[in-house]
């Protein structure tokens, strides 16, 4: 399908689509389908490749997957995930398509856990509901990578939903965007039902939505791991911690219902005697501390902010889920480049246009965000040492456009580029994300993919180490130009 | 045919040609024959998608059939308005005046009797059904009883056959529904539903049956498709109409007098039977004295019908300069969107027995005068209230009901009313127990709730919390101990606690009227973006937008247009209206279910509703609502304020004057924020909005 009125020469970007979360009845029609019965408390877990479609309908009973249940005969497929669809009641799956590996988890008592953790926020959610002032619970999720954090996050959120909740959720993982591209910290106030197959959905779009839009505010971490630039990421949590904590302030419903937040393994730090995470408590006012996943992590939690310390926070050590697995670099590479696309050509079933825009270099106002993994990548391409000041102390650096943004996600920010402090620059939240398909050095001009067919005029566009270059949007090479 | 994805309206076939198809089956009926009809009603089912092809087709065929055809085409049209429901009831409400008026003047006698019976109902709600609101709105059925009884009085017929008031015991509909409520089937079903759901009963239309909102037992009916017949006088769906008439007359009564504590007691026992009828199945003799005891409050302590009042007297509302401080939120007018009270089916004269006036008269005894218009209109309006008085009555209102629920249930138990309830006990916090039964206090509590009038709530106008508190959920302390014991209980307030499931999403909502009209809301919701996705000129060239900018989404507040009322989103237009300085040209009014047309009340003139790209739904532009869910010219209104309206300070000010505030590190509501490493809390205040594009300073 061709794309009117864009050509991306070289990238292969086209609009054919990877087929993730599509369900297309013919395919299922051709897959044998097979029945599952699950027993009260137990669950179906499964891994399915980007390259797979799993399909899944509930034909009796209840089954819920990270906090939503699963509409009765309805199918819902899903590709490039693992996860695992849990039953209370019991219940009957029908199966079909393809997954790496399927199979029935009997030990369930995580779920008993994550649950009752739900049933402690709701009872602090009444509580604040009574004595107003206070505010509903404000829980911080910490733990090393691949145990699950981001799954009690998102059953955490869907019960709330689901109770009638309004909860704000808070994601400080660059590596991994929600409801948005990697490179983002991300606060949302959750006002709808979360998705089975897509978890919080789909940001606003210029026309209609199978599901309610969610609204984030979006922040930019162009760094993969925190502690590559401590500072930065330190001064971006309080600037999120600021608009979080104003906007529980505008709206009560908010403020009861609280915040949940979910951060990146790299936290897990006690070497710098968990700086950041002492960080967020203090910016976030956290009242829960979820451990998942490490002893002696919980134990220096417990140590430092636990009730026998002078914060006097809960601190609780939450069972990772049994099916919680790696995902290895090469799952984590195609999950960020499928962020990336869907940011721009949505999914299957809310599919989008984006639109190219070109600039010439001195209509730009392009700003490197320097970190030492950018300086690792960049040296081991040919560059003009003059172009390359990596060893520079400056945190965002203006720069002239040039071949090593090729591929690039860049963010433009809300301040203007043309007259702008470090501060400024490093707090504005983003406008939106665009893709760097073409930069052309003899004409002096660069040519961008975007989600919106308006220019942003003299934005400020920062860019930087993360996420890395993407050279073929589509992922698996299909050039159709 | 039937190869529609099972979100998605894919269906090969045009809506011309499924209109066409319809249209030629419509020549096939010739009489009144329940199969047939039946049948197209099935189609029509299937088809939802196309419905206004299918509308517009059957319209078409009343219009042009002979005189002989017509009543049974306006039964298909009955039928299918009755079982299926939206959006059929707007396309065909449409012009319903037309089809209707243009075929009563060409058929005989005993068809237009018939034709008049059929139209008695689409005042009322369908029997048995879960939705509360009429057939048709009253304004799309009111004209043309007013037509009839032109015509009638010309003829010189029997001047008592013109009130407009049915018989206090016409129940009946000439079309119950084929299943109990018109919303339990979505319009878009999933894959494996075999083509013709209807066919699965084609012999029986389900009568509305006394437990609760199951399909349960069906009746047969003869093959003819009946013209409306008397029923029993204490048909459960007719009591349960009755007092559900009376909840939302107490409820209106309730919104303009929030502190009348006996009319409170009054609206909580009437809901506690509301809550008995819908989860008990009661004998005839019971439902008898019920019914008894219905017509004796109905006629001794009904609070008189709210009048429309001319709006230009009510300029209280969210516009108003009083509200400017606190700007957004606490406008929510008293009264449920689903409940309208021009929407209202009047009550009707009552059975009264003096020797009948027990239990529930008893417990009423005491109950006061209801106040006065004059009264109410003095009376602070709910939404003038301050935050403070309306926690208050939020408190009292749920802290209160308890024992007067347990009274009741003890009185009605005593008179031998009710059969004993089965004991419960309250769930426990530590060990696992059963979820409370339907007859709990919780549960009266929790149908209560909801239908009280909204909380006090600033912000997500959408679902307070507050309509879900009390459903027996256990209190669960934060630490370690209380992490590993399994809680039905828990489950129980996710999954059987809110028993109403979408079908199409597995989201679920209450079993009170307040969750099925949130549930109705919401497959409309479904089936509006549906249609919207299959029109390619619409969803074709969709682009992501920009995120917000921080001001923007702290102020913006979360809505679920899913399930949001009327009320709700113009709440939230106003606030956002506030803020923004919006002119009153460019206000909007989301249109409620089926009303297409509008008289604004200041002006006289007619308003249309339109289609709202931005919100995915009909709207009144240049519209306002007022007291009591009328929708006026915005400018009307403006023009009426003018002079009191005084100077307007957009709500941004003092936020961003907060947000600057606690940009400086001078934010008192973050006691530990600004530590050491914060660099923000170095910054001059005024850079705190930088990042919004205004400011810009180098270094
Ligand atoms: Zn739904
Ligand atoms: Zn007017």
């Amino acid at each position: 399908m061709a794309l009117p009125g864009l050509s991306l020469p070289g990238l292969g970007l086209s609009q054919a689509q990877s087929s993730a979360g599509l369900y297309t009845g013919s395919s299922s029609l051709t897959q044998e389908s097979r029945m599952e019965d699950l027993a009260p408390r137990t669950e179906w877990r499964f891994e399915v490749s980007f390259q797979q479609q799993y399909t899944i309908r509930v034909t009796s009973g209840h089954a819920e997957l990270f906090g939503v249940e699963l509409a009765p005969n309805q199918p819902y497929t899903f590709s490039g995930c693992k996860a695992a669809i849990l039953t209370w009641h019991g219940c009957q799956l029908e199966v079909s398509g393809d997954a790496e590996s399927e199979y029935l988890g009997q030990e369930t008592e995580y779920a008993v856990e994550w649950l009752n953790v739900h049933g402690m926020l709701e009872t602090a959610r009444d509580d604040a509901q009574m004595h107003s002032s206070e505010g509903g619970p404000r829980v911080l999720v910490v733990g090393p990578d691949f145990v699950g954090k981001s799954s009690l996050v998102r059953s955490l959120a869907g019960w709330a939903v689901t109770y009638g909740r309004t909860p704000t959720i808070v994601n400080l993982d660059p590596r991994e965007g929600l409801l948005t591209p990697p490179g983002s910290f991300t606060a949302v106030t959750v006002g709808s039902q979360l998705e089975v197959e897509n978890g919080f959905g789909i940001s606003p779009i210029s026309g209609p939505t199978i599901t309610p839009v969610k609204t984030p505010l979006v922040y930019h971490c162009p760094y993969s791991a925190p502690p590559e630039k401590p500072d930065v990421y330190k001064a971006l949590i309080t600037r999120t911690a600021l608009s979080v904590t104003n906007k529980l302030e505008e709206n009560s419903g908010a403020k009861q219902s609280g915040l949940i937040i979910d951060t990146p393994g790299t936290l897990n730090d006690p070497k710098s005697n968990y700086d950041i995470i002492t960080h967020l408590v203090s910016e976030f006012s956290i009242t829960l501390i979820l451990t998942l996943g490490s002893e002696r992590l919980f134990n220096d939690m417990n140590r430092k902010f636990g009730q026998q310390s002078s914060e006097a926070i809960p601190v609780l050590r939450i069972s990772k889920p049994g099916g919680a697995v790696e995902r290895d670099a090469a799952f984590m590479k195609q999950l960020q480049n499928q962020q990336i696309r869907q940011y721009f050509f949505g999914t299957s079933k809310d599919s989008l246009n984006p639109h190219s825009h070109t600039y010439s270099f001195a209509e730009l106002n392009i700003f490197r965000a320097n970190s030492p993994s950018l300086a690792a990548s960049s040296s081991s391409m040919d560059m003009d040492a003059s172009d390359a000041p990596y060893a520079s102390h400056a945190d965002f650096e203006r720069m002239t456009p040039n071949m090593e943004m090729l591929g690039r996600l860049v963010a433009i920010k809300f301040c203007s580029g043309s007259e702008t402090d470090e501060f400024a620059l490093r707090d504005s939240p983003v406008m939106g994300f665009a893709y760097v398909s073409e930069v052309d050095e003899a004409k002096k001009r660069v040519r961008f993919l975007a989600p919106h067919p308006q220019k942003w005029g003299d934005r400020a566009v920062v860019w930087g180490g993360w996420p890395q270059a993407v050279t073929d949007l589509v992922g698996s090479g299909t050039k159709q130009y | 045919m039937s190869a529609r994805s099972p979100r998605g309206s894919l269906s090969g076939a045009s809506s011309a040609e499924v209109g066409d198809d319809f249209g030629e089956s419509l020549k096939d009926l010739s009489a009144n024959n329940r199969y047939e009809i039946n049948n197209l009603t099935s189609i029509a089912k299937e088809y939802t998608e196309h419905a206004q092809a299918i509308s517009k087709s059957l319209e078409n065929h009343i219009k042009t059939t002979a005189p002989s055809r017509k009543l049974p085409s306006l039964y298909l049209l009955d039928s299918i308005v009755k079982n299926v429901g939206t959006p059929y009831t707007v396309y065909l409400g449409r012009n319903l005046y037309n089809i209707f008026m243009d075929a009563y003047t060409l058929v005989d006698g005993n068809t237009r009797r018939n034709m008049e019976g059929m139209l008695k109902t689409w005042k009322e709600p369908v029997p048995g059904s879960m939705e509360t609101r009429p057939v048709f709105p009253l304004e799309t059925v009111r004209p043309i009883e007013n037509a009839l009884i032109k015509a009638r009085t010309a003829a010189l017929q029997s001047s008592r056959q013109g009130q407009m008031q049915p018989p206090p015991e016409y129940r009946s509909t000439p079309t119950p529904p084929q299943h109990n409520g018109r919303y339990t089937i979505p319009p878009s079903h999933g894959q494996g539903q075999p083509y013709g759901y209807g066919y699965q009963e084609p012999n029986a239309y389900q009568q509305s049956v006394p437990s609760g909102f199951s399909p349960a037992s069906s009746v047969q009916q003869p093959h003819i498709y009946t013209a409306p017949t008397p029923q029993p006088a204490n048909d459960v769906a007719n009591i349960k109409r009755d007092v559900a008439t009376l909840i939302s007359q107490h409820q209106a009564q309730f919104g303009a007098n929030p502190f009348d504590a006996e009319l409170r007691k009054r609206l909580e026992a009437l809901i506690s039977l509301q809550t008995i009828l819908n989860s008990q199945a009661l004998d005839a003799n019971s439902l008898k004295q019920i019914r008894y005891q219905i017509s004796a409050l109905a006629a001794a302590g009904a609070p008189p019908r709210p009048t429309p009042q001319p709006s230009y007297s009510t300029p209280q509302q969210w516009q108003s300069p009083a509200s400017i401080p606190q700007p957004p939120h606490l406008a929510r007018p008293p009264i449920p969107y689903s409940q309208p009270p021009s929407a209202q089916p009047q009550i009707s004269a009552p059975f009264l027995d003096p020797a009948a006036l027990n239990g529930l008269q008893a417990l009423l005894a005491n109950g006061q005068k209801p106040g006065t218009p004059q009264m109410r209109a003095a009376a602070p309006a709910l939404q003038n209230a301050s935050h403070t008085q309306l926690n208050d009555v939020q408190n009292q209102t749920a802290s209160a009901p308890a024992t007067n629920a347990v009274d009741l249930i003890a009185s009605l138990t005593k008179n031998g009313l009710l059969p004993p309830p089965p004991a419960n006990s309250a769930p426990q916090v530590s060990a696992p127990a059963p979820a409370p039964q339907q007859q709990s206090t919780a549960s009266l509590l929790q149908s209560l709730s909801s239908i009280l009038p909204p909380t006090s709530q600033r912000g997500t106008p959408t679902l307070p919390p507050a309509q879900l508190a009390n459903t027996g959920k256990p209190r669960i302390p934060m630490n370690a101990a209380a992490l590993k014991t399994f809680r039905p209980e828990l489950i129980h307030t996710l999954y059987d606690a809110q028993p109403n499931q979408c079908s199409t999403c597995g989201r679920r909502f209450l079993a009170t009227e307040d969750g099925r009209a949130k549930k109705a809301r919401h497959l409309d919701w479904h089936f509006r973006t549906n249609q919207r996705m299959a029109d390619s000129s619409i969803s074709r060239g969709a682009h992501r937008d920009w995120f917000f900018p921080e001001i923007e989404w702290i102020q913006f507040v979360e809505f679920d247009p899913s399930t949001t009322t009327a009320a709700d989103t113009n709440a939230a237009a106003a606030a956002k209206k506030e803020k923004q300085k919006q002119l009153p040209q460019e206000q909007f009014v989301r249109a409620p279910a089926g009303m297409t047309k509008n008289t604004c009340n200041i002006c006289f003139e007619e308003m249309k509703s339109t289609y709202s790209e931005e919100l995915q739904d009909w709207v009144f532009v240049n519209a306002a609502m007022v007291q009591g869910g009328k929708i006026v010219h915005a400018t009307c209104l403006a023009e009426m304020q003018k002079g009191q309206q005084q100077s307007q300070q957009g709500g941004g000010g003092s936020l961003a004057a907060a947000l600057a505030a606690v940009g400086s590190g001078g934010g008192q509501q973050r006691q530990r924020s600004a530590t050491p490493d914060s660099s923000l809390g170095k910054r001059k205040a005024e850079d705190a909005l930088a990042g919004m594009g205004t400011r810009m300073r180098m270094d």
